[in-house]
Parts: structure tokens; C-alpha cells; sequence
């Protein structure tokens, strides 16, 4: 058995959705799969056992049968945050080392994922480095790619990981980067002999984030179309131009949403006849009612929210890198590009091990 | 005060031109043309004769006293011309010359130049870019204006000179009477204020109206205009700022403020009348201007047809006038002489086939009956109706009283020229009913507004005091809001009643906590970065056991970590379950020109969706903090409806003149808002459960 565990350098690199491509991958080479995430920073309730929402995503998407309760077996809940700042935690990676013992019985790959960087977690004694060690894990380090100073992170992690570290899958490349990736940073990391198991260009469809998920993050009231909060808004555009302008600059977009100030109808008809896929007026000023009305014929929904433009603009901005996966579309699409792009023949050699077909 | 801009003695025209077009030209014109008696100067380097009139190169060489320099000469001369009325000892002067502020940066700088040299030369300007002034009564027009309105008791200002002359004209085929109209154009010396302060003095002015779009000193002109008020009705059309959408709204308060607000309760407060459309402008004008005001809300309806009757005694229905019916003795002594079928009840509808006498007997009848202290003549031009002899029956009675008598002599055609007899008499006309309510109603709420008791201040001493550290210690630390212990000390400093409330940051201290206040408790999320805590499901209502309490901070706890994964969560706050009540919400908001004002609404769906809001400017009389709350359509809530208890409305005007000492006592509060204030049953008072407080420097 090898035990391959997803790390980073930082977070909200698409760890994940990863570990989802590459566990599907591995089953249909017809590799037997465990899969466990020590530590858990999204809590979720399902019936009734604590586990992490990420962890449970994971599961479900790979069609998992281990119990539960050992896939992920420390979720760092408020109460657990708390408390580990007043006394010191003990045992917590023991536990860890004892679900992976069980989950693992049987299996050709345990893929294991990790949370924040492989430094993350020492507060808790179960920091990524340690986990590493303790389950004997080889080490795929995903990065996001936002250009060459990337390598720095990567060589100290190879410093730290040593021979752990199998290689790099550069991820969510801009198409505006990708020049810069193979001139400078694949040839130096090749270099410095660190292996590139894949290199997966950003997308839009699977950065995006459906309008139910926006209402939630920025505490909106959805005024209409409750049967289309599932839309998928790929780009965000700020709807302060002339009207005349708008149609074109909306109409130039994919799949976008609107911010614009709840009293602009003007712009806010541009939007909706432009077939912006949601409205997302600022300022807490509602609309029309023949505003309403047009939404409900084409079908865009209205999420009203209290901040100005720029404050909703500047909280998408953080928003967009800790997208969740929720939605099976983009997932599914996820999963497709991952498989495409990632490097499988040499992932498998330096696993040393064997695809079955 | 300004008696050398009204009753000059002699006047100089500063750039006087031969040529005709030209407005050095037409304004010497307008000044010799309409009877002015005093001495008039041309002033102009070349000519040595224009209209007539001896010119004078300079204002130095006219060997006369002049009172009044009226300037036209381009915008860089001016400037030696005021330094010249200085030396002549000239301290009156309309600068019509535009080409200042208005025109940009370099004309901004000029205008500036122009109030300093003005100063120095001790010389009171009205203007510059205005369009003159005119007193029908001293007979001067020294404006460009086409026309002279006929004497009367209407004075008139305005920021725009467009809408001077719109006006202008629109009075010359009725004749409508003015005293004074006065162009203000940049108002860079003599002011709205200022202008105010002399219709006021003035015996020929009755009533003022003014067209303003902005103030430079929001207090100062709900000072002037307060006092001018209980002199003389002040009419204002203010042009309409609406809220703009851009603007960063950071709680409710700031979101519903803005400029349209401040300038209405700052009307409201100070007796201003306010007109909303120019068309409105004129009808309370003529109203105010020829009858005297009503002493009470008790109107009558005298009309010769059913529907425009309803429609008036609809349109008194939402106004503050009532319809009550005569006094039975004045009932029968109608039904003796009207036909059976006519309705002797207010509307008192005498029927088509009503002539002139019938009328005059009518109107005769009803203000015979003293309790009614307005009547309204309505006319429809049937066939058989002598529209002359009518308007002369009216105007035979109505003058002959004390209380209002208003018409609505409808159509144009058969009516036109009674009209005008009946303004010419004193009797405003008016083309629809609508129109003479709305006019009979601002004239009832002048008279309420006239009778209204001294407006009684509550100050509360020791609550300021308390607070200070607070604000003190925000302030020092350069925050722009208060966390949520200091808005209870805030809170609790000037009287609110606050739900008891305990910190937790673990669920065994939560369940400590809730068994220390005692079940039912609610729980919420404190974090700084969390303004709106219910936005993010950051709050849980009765939770009544131990095991509610693990799962509300389980369930809160995880929601926001999911959806604000870089919120810091500091814990969360147990609550004491408040008893039911009405929820409202008020606040503080600022304005750049009229300070602080204090808001109040009904929470929920009434504040959010409807914006059924009202405001006061601060610091809050007894009487304003009583009538912003009836102001609100969703009062009658509160009064109960449906059976319903009457909630502790006194409690929630108290706590509007606390919210108000707290703007008064802390000028830096930018924005405050406490939501929901939860008022229970009359005489269990009110408890804050939120609230948000934003400061700001200075």
C-alpha cells in the first residue's frame, strides 16, 4: 500500500477538488481507495457525527464506504479552537494514526488530504510535516501558480519534505501566466529535479460560485427567481457606466453578475436584457417593482445586500479563492480537467506502483 | 436693514449700453420705465447720454449720493467697481455680471476675491449671476426681466433666475400681486437668511416664497426661517436631492438619511411651508397671499355638482381638515330655500340647476354657523350657472368675513374671466379641487404651526458624563466604531433598559452563562468583522436547555467559520429572552449642512422594504420626538390594532430625546442605530437589543 498525501505550500490552492480528480482516477485504473483528511476546519453535522464538509464532499464524490467517523477524526470546531489555546492538546495525532490504521486495511492507496500548508496545524500537535511522517505519506504539493515567486515556497517545502516529495501540480494557471510557467518556472523547478505531475489551467466554470452560495457569503436578500439561485456566476462586473456602455460591457462577459447601487435601474435593465446571469444590487436600496417583474420574465435573480460597491467588490475579491464545491457540474468538470492534465504515468512511477488496465 | 436694495434714493447702473439687447441696456430701461422716482445714473466711459438719462463715465464723477449701484460689467472689472462703491460710500449692490463660481475654478477664485474686497469696501451685494431685483411697491425693476408683476403681497426669492422668470411670467396674465422679487443668484454675500430676515421687516410682503436648492448653513436657516415663520408664512420649493445609491450605507440609518430628509424635517421644524412642485409654489402662494388663515380644521364644501364635491372631501380626508356638518338650525334654514333633493350635509351640494343667488345664499348659511372656519366654493359651469354673477356673490360674502373662502371655479373657457375677478377681490381661484385643499391645508397647519406651544427642550444632565471614557478611549484609538461591550456602557450611560447578557467562548460556558440569566436565552455571534449578525445566521432565539445551548453554538459557530472563514470569532453573546413586544428602530444620522438628526421607524419589513421612516433635526424638542413617531404610516401599530394592546409609545419618545442629547453630546457620532429597540405594552417601557454606533474624527 502507499499512502500519497495531497499537501501545499498555502491554502485554497484546490486541494479538494485534487483529491477528488486523482481518487477518481486511481479507482477507474482499479487501485482499491482509502481516503482521510486528519484535520477538518469546516464542521458540518451528518446525522449527528461532527465531521468536515470538505472531508464529506470527498466522500461522497469518490463513493466512499469506510465509517464515517474515521475520515475525518479531529475537526477543529470553535470549541476545539478555544481550547487549544488554553491547554495543550494532547493525543490528537494518535487518534489520527489510529482511523488511518483502520481506513487503510485493504486498500492499494491511501490519499490523504491535508488542510492549510503542510506547516498548518501545530497549535493542535498535528501539524501537516508531522502527519506526514507518522503515516508514512509520499507528498504531491499542489500550488496555485501566480507566477515564478512560487518557486521559493515550493523548494523550502521540498527542503523540509525531502525524498517525501514525489513532485508539483501547478494549478488554477491563468492563461496569462502560462507563458511565464514553462519559460522560467517549469525549467528551473526541472532544474533543481522536482518533478511537474501536472500543470491544470485555471476555469471558469469551476472557479465559479452559484448565486445561492453568494447570497449566503455576503448576507444577501434574493428578491426573485428562488428556482435559479443554483446559476453558475463565472465573472463579476461593476455596473457603473454610462447606460449606453453597459450592454456592451456586460454582453462582452460570460456568465456574469452585476454589482451595481440598487437605485441604478438603468444599468440594472442593461444587465438583466444583456443576460447577466444575477443582479447584485449594493447599498441596500431595493428596486423597482418593474425591475422585479423583467427579472422574473428573463429569469435572473436579485440578491439585494447592505455594503456599497466597493465593499461587496473587495469581499469577491477574497471570496473568489476559497470557493467551495458544491455543485456536481463543477466538479464533474473539475474532475475532467484534473485527469487531463496531471501527469499520471509518472505519478504512478515514483508511487511505484502500477496501474491494473 | 437692506433698505438701500429696496428703497434706494438714487441708482447707478454700472455698465449702462446704448444698445438695445444688451442687459446694461435693459435693465437702465427697466429702471426708468416702471415709475421709479428717484435719480437714476447711467454709468459708461463713453456715452454722455443713454435713455434719456445724463451718463457718467465713472461712479466717481457722478456728483450725487447714490444708494444703490446696480453692476453689469464683465466679470474682471468688477472687482474695481465694488473697491469704487467703496469710496463713494455706496453699501448696496446687485451684481448681476455672471461668469463666477458658476463658470469653474478661475471664476471660483474671483468670486472669492469679490467677498473679501467687498468686505473691506463695507458693500452688501445680492448675486453675482443673478438677474436684478424688483419692488412693485418702491416701483423699481432693476432686472432684466421682461415685465413688471402688478403690487401686491407675495415676496419672492430664488436661487435660480430661470425660475424668477418662469414665475415672473406665468403671475403677469393672472395678475398675481407681488411685493419683492429678488434674483440671488451665487448668494455669495446676502443670503437666503439674509433676505429672509427683510420680506420679514417688510409691511408690504405677506407672505415668502423662495425657490432654494441648497443652504450653506443648514442651523442657521432653521434659526431665521423659525422666527421668520411666526411673522409670516415661509413657502419653500426645494429642489429635490434624492438619495444617491452610490453612497456607502453601513447601517440602516445611513441608508435612509440624505440630504431630501434633512431638508424636510429641517422644514418641518422651523414652520417652513413646503411647496413641492412650482405649480404648488403659486397656489399656497395666492392663498396665504388674499385670505386670511383659518383658526381651526373645520372646512365646508359648497358645491353645484356631485363629483368634484367627492373629490374634494376626499382629498380634505387625507389632508389635516375635517368635513363636519353644520348645526341643525343652519341645516334647516338650508333646506328652506334649497331643493329637497340637494344634500344639506358637508359637502353641501345645491345642484345643477343653481344660480348666482343660490349660492350667495348658501355660502351666507354655512358661515353663519360659527364652527366652521373655512369654506370651499366649488363650481361647475352648467348651463345654467351665471359664472359673473356667482363669482360676485362669493366675493360680495367672503370679503365681508374673517375666515378663508377659497374656490375651484373648474374648466378655462366659461370661467377664465371670473377668475380673475375673484383674485382681483381677494378670492384665490383654483383650476382643479385637489389644488384648493391642498392650499386650504397649508394654510390650516401654518395656523397650528403659529399656535403651537414653545418648544419644550429635555436635557438629561448626567449621562454624558458616563459615556465620555467610551468615546474617549474609541476616539484614542482611532477606531470608527464602538465594539459591542462599549455600545452597552453607551447604551446603558443614557438609560436603556438592555437585555442582560454574558459572554461565552466555549458551549460549557454558554450553558454556564444561560443558566446564570436563566432559560429562555438567545444566542449571537460576536465578531468583529460581523456587522449584521441575523445576515449571517449569526443569532438563535429560545434555546430553552443545555442541549440547545451545544447545538445554537455548534450550529453558529461552524456557519460562520464555513462562510466567513477569515471572520475572528470572539464568541458568542447569551442573551436574556426578551418579552414580545413591537420592534422599532431608530438612530443618528449626520448631515453636512444640518448636523445630527435622529430617525425613527417601525422595524422589520416597515424600515426595510417601505422605508416608512421619519425625521427630526437634532437636538429634539418634546413636541418633535412626539410627532415623528405619529408621522409614520405604520403608527396605528402601535396605537393596536385589531384588539391589540397599546405599545409604551411614551417610552419610545423618551428614548428619542436620549438618542438626541446623545448627538448633542457627542458631535463625532457619524451614524448610529439601535435596531431593534423592542417596546412592549404601555407602561413596561423599551429594551435595546442592538444597536451600532460609527464616529468619526474630528
Amino acid at each position: 500500500m502507499v499512502t500519497l498525501y495531497v499537501g501545499s505550500t498555502g491554502g485554497y490552492t484546490g486541494k479538494t477538488l485534487l483529491t477528488i480528480g486523482l481518487g477518481t482516477a486511481f479507482r477507474r485504473d482499479g487501485f482499491r481507495l482509502g481516503y482521510m483528511k486528519p484535520v477538518g476546519i469546516l464542521p458540518v453535522r451528518v446525522n449527528d457525527l461532527l465531521t468536515d464538509n470538505d472531508a464529506w464532499r470527498v466522500y461522497r464524490a469518490l463513493d466512499l464506504k469506510d465509517p464515517l467517523e474515521d475520515i475525518c477524526p479531529i475537526v477543529l470546531t470553535q470549541e476545539l479552537e478555544v481550547r487549544s489555546y488554553q491547554k495543550e492538546m494532547k493525543g490528537l495525532i494518535a487518534k489520527v494514526v489510529r482511523s488511518f490504521e483502520r481506513v487503510s486495511r485493504g486498500k492499494d492507496i491511501m490519499l490523504i488530504g491535508g488542510y492549510g500548508s503542510i506547516y498548518t496545524g501545530s497549535f493542535l500537535g498535528v501539524q501537516g510535516l508531522d502527519v506526514i511522517k507518522r503515516l508514512g505519506a509520499k507528498v504531491v504539493l499542489v500550488v496555485k501558480y501566480e507566477g515564478q515567486y512560487v518557486v521559493d515556497y515550493i523548494l523550502q517545502a521540498r527542503k523540509d519534505l525531502k525524498e517525501r516529495c514525489l513532485g508539483v501540480i501547478l494549478n488554477k494557471v491563468p492563461s496569462d501566466l502560462k507563458q511565464s510557467a514553462y519559460d522560467y518556472t517549469i525549467p528551473f523547478l526541472r532544474r533543481k529535479n522536482i518533478d511537474i505531475l501536472g500543470i491544470i489551467p485555471h476555469d471558469s466554470v469551476v472557479g465559479s460560485i452559484t448565486v445561492e452560495e453568494l447570497s449566503e457569503m455576503l448576507g444577501g436578500k434574493v428578491l426573485c427567481c428562488n428556482d435559479r439561485l443554483s446559476n453558475l456566476v463565472e465573472h463579476f462586473l461593476i455596473g457603473a457606466m454610462q447606460v449606453d456602455r453597459a450592454m456592451e460591457y456586460f454582453r462582452k462577459t460570460r456568465n456574469n453578475a452585476v454589482i451595481v447601487g440598487g437605485d441604478r435601474s438603468d444599468i440594472q435593465l442593461s444587465a438583466i436584457e444583456s443576460g447577466s446571469v444575477c443582479l447584485i444590487l449594493t447599498g441596500d436600496l431595493y428596486p423597482s417593482e418593474i425591475i422585479v417583474s423583467v427579472a422574473e420574465q428573463k429569469k435572473v435573480p436579485i440578491l439585494v445586500v447592505r455594503e456599497d460597491t466597493y465593499s461587496i467588490a473587495k469581499k469577491l475579491e477574497k471570496l473568489s479563492v476559497r470557493l467551495r464545491l458544491r455543485d456536481t457540474a463543477k466538479v464533474e468538470r473539475g474532475v475532467q480537467i484534473i485527469t487531463e492534465h496531471v501527469d499520471f504515468p509518472l505519478l504512478y512511477r515514483k508511487l511505484g506502483i502500477k496501474a491494473s488496465t | 436693514m437692506l433698505d438701500h436694495f429696496f428703497r434706494p434714493r438714487s441708482i447707478a447702473v454700472v455698465g449702462a449700453s446704448r444698445s438695445p439687447g444688451k442687459v446694461g441696456h435693459d435693465i437702465l430701461k427697466n429702471i426708468t420705465r416702471y415709475g421709479y422716482a428717484g435719480a437714476v445714473f447711467p454709468i459708461n466711459s463713453e456715452a454722455s447720454e443713454i435713455l434719456g438719462k445724463k451718463a457718467y463715465p465713472s461712479l466717481s464723477s457722478v456728483p450725487h449720493d447714490i444708494d444703490l449701484a446696480i453692476i453689469v460689467v464683465p466679470p474682471k472689472h468688477v472687482l474695481a467697481v465694488i473697491d469704487q462703491c467703496g469710496e463713494r460710500k455706496i453699501d448696496a449692490a446687485v451684481i448681476i455680471t455672471a461668469g463666477f463660481k458658476e463658470s469653474g475654478l478661475e471664476g471660483s477664485r474671483l468670486e472669492q476675491e469679490l467677498v473679501k474686497r467687498a468686505k473691506q469696501a463695507g458693500v452688501r451685494f445680492i448675486g453675482p449671476n443673478c438677474l436684478g431685483i424688483i419692488d412693485t411697491h418702491a416701483m423699481i425693476n432693476a432686472s432684466f426681466a421682461a415685465g413688471m408683476p402688478v403690487q401686491g403681497g407675495i415676496g419672492f426669492f430664488s436661487q435660480s433666475g430661470a425660475l424668477c422668470l418662469a414665475v415672473l411670467d406665468r403671475a403677469l396674465p393672472d395678475e398675481i400681486g407681488f411685493s419683492k422679487f429678488i434674483s440671488m443668484g451665487n448668494k455669495a454675500d446676502l443670503t437666503d437668511t439674509d433676505i429672509m430676515l427683510a420680506l420679514a421687516e417688510d409691511d408690504n410682503t405677506k407672505v415668502i416664497l423662495g425657490y432654494v436648492e441648497g443652504v450653506a448653513d443648514g442651523r442657521k436657516f432653521m434659526e431665521v426661517a423659525s422666527l421668520v415663520s411666526q411673522k409670516k408664512p415661509v413657502i419653500i420649493l426645494k429642489s429635490g436631492i434624492t438619495t444617491s445609491g452610490a453612497k456607502a450605507a453601513s447601517s440602516h440609518t445611513g441608508a435612509l438619511s440624505g440630504r431630501e430628509a434633512a431638508f424636510d424635517a429641517a422644514f418641518k421644524q422651523s414652520g417652513v411651508i413646503r411647496a413641492h412642485t412650482i405649480n404648488e409654489l403659486f397656489n399656497f402662494a395666492i392663498a396665504f397671499a388674499h385670505q386670511p388663515v383659518p383658526r381651526g380644521p373645520n372646512a365646508a364644501i359648497i358645491t353645484n355638482s356631485g363629483g368634484p364635491g367627492i373629490l374634494a372631501a376626499d382629498a380634505c380626508d387625507k389632508s389635516n381638515l375635517q368635513l363636519i356638518p353644520l348645526h341643525k338650525e343652519y341645516v334647516d334654514e338650508l333646506r328652506s330655500f334649497l331643493p329637497p333633493v340637494a344634500s344639506f350635509y358637508n359637502p353641501i351640494d345645491i345642484l345643477g340647476d343653481a344660480g348666482s343667488d343660490r349660492y350667495e345664499r348658501t355660502l351666507q348659511t354655512v358661515l353663519k354657523d360659527e364652527r366652521i372656519n373655512s369654506v370651499m366654493v366649488l363650481l361647475t359651469p352648467t348651463a345654467v350657472v351665471d359664472v359673473a354673477a356667482t363669482a360676485q356673490a362669493v366675493i360680495r360674502v367672503a370679503n365681508a368675513l374673517d375666515r378663508p373662502v377659497l374656490t375651484s371655479f373648474m374648466g378655462k373657457k366659461s370661467v377664465e374671466g371670473s377668475a380673475k375677478t375673484l383674485l382681483k377681490h381677494g378670492i384665490p381661484n383654483y383650476d382643479y379641487p385637489e389644488e384648493m385643499v391642498a392650499s386650504l391645508n397649508a394654510m390650516y397647519r401654518y395656523h397650528v404651526w403659529r399656535h403651537k406651544p414653545a418648544k419644550r427642550m429635555q436635557t438629561f444632565e448626567d449621562c454624558r458624563r458616563k459615556a465620555e471614557r467610551v468615546f474617549a478611549e474609541a476616539q484614542k484609538e482611532n477606531r470608527d466604531r464602538l465594539n459591542d461591550l462599549e455600545v452597552h456602557d453607551v447604551l446603558r450611560a443614557y438609560g436603556f433598559a438592555q437585555p442582560k447578557s454574558l459572554v461565552a467562548r466555549t458551549s460549557d460556558e454558554a450553558v454556564a452563562a444561560a443558566k446564570g440569566i436563566g432559560f429562555p436565552v438567545v444566542m449571537k455571534i460576536i465578531s468583529p468583522q460581523i456587522m449584521h449578525k441575523s445576515d449571517i445566521g449569526g443569532v438563535r432565539v429560545n434555546l430553552n436547555t443545555k442541549k440547545d445551548i451545544e447545538r445554537a453554538f455548534f450550529d453558529i459557530t461552524t456557519r460562520v467559520r464555513n462562510i466567513m472563514p477569515t471572520a475572528h470569532i470572539v464568541g458568542v453573546l447569551i442573551q436574556e429572552m426578551v418579552p414580545r413586544g413591537k420592534e422599532v428602530i431608530m438612530g443618528i444620522t449626520s448631515d453636512p449642512q444640518f448636523g445630527h438628526l435622529i430617525m425613527f421607524g417601525l422595524g422589520g419589513v416597515y424600515v426595510e422594504v417601505l422605508k416608512d421612516v421619519s425625521f427630526r433635526i437634532a437636538p429634539l424638542s418634546t413636541e418633535d420626538a412626539h410627532e415623528m413617531i405619529r408621522e409614520t404610516k405604520a403608527f396605528p401599530l402601535l396605537r393596536g390594532v385589531r384588539g391589540e394592546p397599546e405599545a409604551d409609545i411614551e417610552a419610545i419618545e423618551h428614548s428619542l430625546l436620549k438618542l438626541s442629547q446623545m448627538a448633542t453630546d457627542f458631535p463625532n457620532i457619524v451614524e448610529a442605530d439601535i435596531n431593534p429597540l423592542i417596546v412592549r405594552d404601555r407602561g413596561h417601557g423599551v429594551i435595546a437589543i442592538d444597536a451600532r454606533f460609527l464616529i468619526g474624527g474630528e
